[in-house]
């Protein structure tokens, strides 16, 4: 279970989050918010990013607070960014093999696990492709298989689904549901993409200027009037 | 072991032959002036290879590459007078004792990114001018600065570079082993975490690198590499003057990078041979060799202009266009 306990995070006079709450059991969850909401705040605080005023993120008795950004990597956080951070001088290979780097694992068997990663996701065929030769799809997926390797516990997606067309949301959707099942990561995903979240999240967690205002199974989550009145404004869902 | 690792690319072959021609014909048909000049050359490409390298693989601005230069010199000028070491280990004492200045340097820069990070170095280069003019190198002398008045001691070169053409010989097989330290490095994890840092620090971050132990490692080889080229500057002249470690020089030779291609061993070629061959062929054709300083900010303004990747990436451009229609033709 990852626990997020009383997380609060201010810039100035700005409260980004204000005591948030939530303890995430299910395998795929997700974190929805109007814009400005702290949704990416939240995870920069996970990553290490950012260091809030108050509050405890654990897991497996670990408190991931406590751990320098790159530590929390070589524990088993992963995360995405918004926008994909693929370097474009190396191959889709080698792109991959640098989440690994920091492990004490036989070379061999890194590459080994690099490469059924990348067989995973469907870029098997392109691992010598060059990163500045791919498209915006195929360096998501490499994103997906940079956070797959290297045993990882906790994967952060940040709006994986940005700038991908149906069909590509719909496979990438289809792909992230899958990595507990193959890798027994704990996943968690932002997206304004209702209709993703609802697909691959078992349970949700909405914020609204800081706040937690709801958080539970998916479905009771999104047909709350709380956060229909978040995403909508109130005129509009009283209408 | 990764089979790539010791895989020689078409560039790498293409760099490996030019240094064999240069190697074997280049003292064969250099006049004792020429010699001197293309020594020069060679030392600047190897520490030329460092600043380039900072650039190309990190983003990052150093403008103390001479500075670091007269530090690998003036070490190597003090163990050869203060003892009876062979070249080689001056030449190593030299480059490591720049490589630790190199990550001095880097603790301070780490912080700092763009402009202040070329701010920070060059300040470190005006600093080191300064140490170099007030205390002068060492000629032999007694004390700590090794200095004395008048001529100073011979410097002992290696043994197997006796002549001037086989110290041309031996400088560049030192360059060659420079541009191989990089590549190495490039294809193996410091490579792949400098992409990643280059990239997006957050992200590399993410990825689990130490962002800080990457910096200072890379400025720790710029370091060595430009020692190196001190002390074999140091061996070719005999002794060394503070004028030529000028902090105004490691602008001069960071620009040059930029003008030849920093991401190419053949832009750092062309850098130094702008930096060093250009100059004196102006002076033998009778023309003041301060025309060279227009021609490097016309070549400068041509690269922020119209050739990021500077003159190698230029001309690797063409090649490969006119490979792309002799193919299709």
């Amino acid at each position: 279970m990852l626990r997020v306990e009383g997380i609060t995070v201010r810039f100035g006079g700005v409260v980004a989050l204000n005591e948030v709450s939530a303890s995430f059991t299910a395998p795929v969850s997700g974190i929805i918010g109007p814009n400005g909401a702290g949704k990416t705040t939240l995870m920069n605080v996970m990553s290490g990013f950012l260091t809030p005023v108050s509050g405890q993120i654990t897991m497996e008795g670990q408190d991931l607070l406590r751990l320098p950004p790159h530590r929390r990597a070589h524990w088993g956080l992963r995360r995405s960014f918004q926008r994909e951070e693929i370097a474009d001088d190396l191959s889709v290979f080698d792109n991959v093999l640098v989440q690994t780097d920091h492990s004490r694992t036989p070379s061999g068997e890194k590459r080994r696990e690099v490469a059924r990663m990348l067989d995973l996701v469907g870029l098997g065929a392109m691992a010598e492709r060059m990163g500045a030769d791919l498209n915006t799809f195929e360096r998501r997926l490499t994103d997906v298989a940079k956070c797959l390797v290297g045993q990882p516990k906790v994967i952060l997606f940040d709006e994986p689904a940005g700038g991908l067309s149906v069909e590509e949301t719909h496979r990438l959707g289809a792909l992230i549901k899958a990595i507990p099942g193959e890798s027994g990561a704990k996943v968690l995903v932002i997206d304004h993409d209702v209709d993703l979240i609802r697909e691959i999240c078992a349970e949700t967690l909405v914020l609204d200027f800081g706040r937690r205002i709801a958080f539970g199974p998916t479905d009771a989550v999104l047909a709350d009037p709380r956060v229909k009145a978040a995403y909508l404004g109130t005129e509009e869902v009283g209408a | 072991m990764d089979p790539r690792l010791f895989r020689i690319t078409p560039s790498g072959g293409w760099g490996l032959a030019l240094a064999a021609l240069a190697f074997v014909f280049l003292p064969m048909v250099s006049t004792s002036y020429w010699l001197s000049v293309f020594t020069s050359a060679a030392c600047f490409t190897l520490a030329l290879a460092g600043v380039a390298f900072m650039y190309a693989r990190l983003g990052m601005v150093s403008l103390t590459q001479v500075g670091l230069m007269g530090v690998g010199g003036w070490v190597a000028l003090r163990l050869n007078h203060a003892y009876d070491f062979p070249f080689e280990v001056n030449l190593i004492l030299a480059a490591t004792v720049t490589m630790i200045c190199g990550w001095l340097l880097a603790l301070p820069a780490l912080r700092m990114r763009g402009l202040y990070l070329a701010l920070v170095t060059l300040m470190a280069a005006g600093g080191l001018e300064i140490v170099f003019a007030t205390f002068q190198f060492p000629n032999g002398g007694e004390g700590f600065w090794g200095v004395q008045t008048g001529s100073g001691e011979a410097f002992r070169r290696p043994w197997l570079a006796q002549s001037p053409e086989n110290y041309l010989r031996y400088v560049i097989v030192c360059a060659v082993l420079g541009f191989l330290l990089i590549e190495l490095h490039r294809r193996l994890q410091p490579g792949r975490a400098w992409a990643l840092i280059r990239r997006s620090e957050a992200a590399a971050i993410a990825a689990g690198v130490n962002v800080t132990l990457y910096k200072t490692w890379a400025f720790g080889i710029s370091g060595l590499l430009g020692g190196a080229a001190g002390a074999l500057l140091a061996g070719s002249l005999g002794l060394l003057d503070d004028g030529t470690f000028r902090a105004s020089e490691s602008v001069m030779l960071f620009a040059l990078a930029v003008v030849g291609g920093a991401r190419h061993w053949l832009g750092v070629v062309i850098a130094a041979a702008l930096y060093k061959v250009l100059p004196a062929l102006l002076n033998l054709w009778g023309v003041d060799a301060d025309l060279a300083f227009v021609i490097f900010g016309a070549g400068l303004l041509h690269a922020v202009i119209t050739a990021p990747d500077g003159i190698a990436g230029q001309i690797l451009g063409a090649l490969r266009k006119k490979g792309g229609r002799n193919a299709a033709g």
